[in-house]
């Protein structure tokens, strides 16, 4: 599956950009942009090779910039000893570093907490303000010891700091992420967690292939599309505030503008971003589904939309558009008072909800906005409509990755 | 010795915040301010990150009568804060309502010291008290 979209050549500039995503590649040249369906049969490189190796071959190595969101990001396991500060500010770095959370701790009541049995790509120790100390003790020590992971960071109180290292073999050590007035430093866990998050592209087998291909360094495609949401207004007519929505293969990526929080986290980003790992139309199609089953709401859309629950048991078109709407809505709903998960927007404030991803070759604004206001109708009560954009031909992205590269 | 304090609940009265705040530096404490708007949890959770001795809630427009029947289900849930001292001042009601009724409510809501419309310094006073009595029983 493929789609050419034409673009006026300045748009560009003579640059190629290349987005990886778990289930589509795209291209972009100063003229187009091409979107192909992956071969999972194939290596990414071949793949793309085989289906736009002589659009590639027409750039130099200088010239390709490659983002890719393709292994779902990294997972991390967050133990901290209250939900209000230390595990919401790591949760909040984390999230603006690319990384997904696949768990949260709370210290007080570790030993009830069951073991995850993946291997858990970095864990996250945090807690207290400086002037506090003795929080760590064995019972964090004998949790750590059970699990499975690759990295482990402290960003605790100092105080715990050489004794929690003592006791946990491999920790790194960084600044703790709450100051002494109980607000949040963001800067050397973010920095950490990036560079963590890079060198797993790059260490990814797959990926590794595509540096054969650009002398650029290639970087997330969340960070890329943060990067360019300063920048929207070039390409739309967005109002503000506006939350964007990539609903993709895998995971969906939330990103609001901080006016849309109230919430006791004072950081310089404009944007924060949220992801939801399971959610997604094709990897994680079944959690999708499981989520939806479970929302009470949703077997009244699926009678709004003229379909029953069998739906979820067929593959064809009908059935992937059915399912990118119920994304749309288990989305909003976990941004909502009503299942809220992590942060709550205040979604009658919004003006716009722009679309990126795969939703917006399968869905058209009228099917988005159908689903917008059947949730604003059922679950906020309101008759609010904030605008739908669709961001049909990765203006963001490339955006993004333009920005980027002027920025270097 | 520390203390958290703010304003509880939908409550927006900074100027009594900073008062509080000030008086309480002056008097040698260790203050974490989390400012108008704060939710019960946040007061806890404050105190569990800080270490603090104390929280301080204030609350100017009746908020506190709502939120302050919560004091003991949420401070049940926390493993590290029994020895914590709690207190509340401010106006207390939504209304009017003399101290003698008020006081007594508060303190089974989970509240050691309650200062309904009581001069913050006269608070501070009975809150030193509290601390020195049970420091020296």
């Amino acid at each position: 599956m493929s789609q050419n979209v034409d673009k006026q050549p300045e748009q560009a500039g003579n640059k190629l950009f290349i987005d990886v995503g778990s289930t589509y590649f795209k291209v972009s040249t100063p003229t187009s942009i091409e979107q192909h369906f992956r071969d999972f049969n194939k290596t990414i490189l071949d793949d793309l090779m085989h289906k736009c190796g002589s659009t590639v071959d027409q750039f130099a190595k200088e010239d390709i910039y490659i983002c890719s969101s393709a292994n779902g990001g990294l997972s991390t396991l967050l133990i901290g000893i209250t939900n209000s500060f230390s595990i919401k500010y790591a949760t909040n770095i984390a999230f603006n570093s690319g990384i997904n959370i696949i768990d949260t701790v709370l210290l007080q009541n570790i030993e009830e907490y069951s073991i995850p049995s993946d291997l858990i790509d970095v864990v996250i120790i945090v807690g207290g303000t400086d002037s506090h100390g003795n929080i760590f003790n064995d019972s964090l020590y004998n949790y750590v010891q059970q699990l499975n992971y690759s990295n482990i960071v402290y960003v605790g109180t100092q105080q715990d700091a050489a004794r929690v290292q003592e006791n946990i073999p491999g920790l790194v050590v960084l600044p703790n992420i709450i100051d002494d007035r109980l607000h949040i430093v963001e800067e050397h866990l973010k920095e950490y967690l990036t560079n963590l998050y890079q060198q797993d592209i790059e260490g990814k087998e797959d990926i590794k292939h595509l540096y054969e291909k650009t002398a650029n360094q290639i970087f997330s495609t969340p960070y890329i599309v943060n990067k360019a949401l300063p920048l929207i207004d070039a390409s739309f007519t967005v109002a503000n505030p506006f939350i964007l929505l990539d609903i993709g293969g895998a995971t969906t990526d939330v990103h609001y503008s901080k006016d849309l929080v109230d919430e006791n986290i004072v950081t310089e980003n404009e944007y924060d971003r949220l992801v939801f790992k399971k959610l997604g139309v094709y990897k994680s199609r079944q959690s999708l589904i499981f989520a939806a089953k479970n929302n009470e709401f949703v077997y009244e859309l699926l009678m709004h939309l003229k379909v029953t629950e069998n739906i979820f048991n067929e593959h064809d078109e009908k059935a992937t558009k059915i399912l990118m709407q119920l994304a749309i809505f288990l989305v909003l709903c976990k941004m909502s008072h009503y299942r809220k998960a992590y942060i709550t927007l205040k979604l009658l404030s919004i003006n716009s909800i722009v679309f990126t991803g795969g939703i917006t070759k399968v869905l058209s604004v009228a099917e988005v906005e159908d689903i917008i206001a059947f949730f604003y109708k059922k679950i906020l009560t309101s008759d609010h409509k904030p605008t739908a954009i669709l961001d049909t031909n990765y203006d963001i992205w490339t955006l993004g990755a333009k920005e980027k590269n002027l920025c270097r | 010795m520390k203390v958290v304090t703010g304003v509880v609940g939908n409550d927006i009265h900074v100027v009594a915040n900073r008062l509080i705040d000030l008086s309480l530096r002056a008097r040698g404490f260790d203050v974490f301010n989390l400012g108008v708007n704060t939710y019960l949890e946040e007061f806890f959770d404050a105190a569990v990150e800080t270490g603090a001795d104390v929280i301080l809630i204030s609350s100017l427009n009746g908020e506190a009568e709502g939120w302050g029947r919560e004091v003991r289900a949420i401070k049940s849930r926390y493993k590290t804060l029994d020895d914590i001292i709690m207190m509340i001042g401010g106006n207390l009601v939504v209304g009017s309502g003399n101290a003698e009724d008020i006081e007594p409510r508060y303190k089974n809501y989970g509240f050691d010291i309650v200062c309904h419309q009581i001069d913050l310094n006269t608070g501070l006073d009975m809150l030193e008290e509290f601390i020195k009595e049970r420091n020296n029983p």
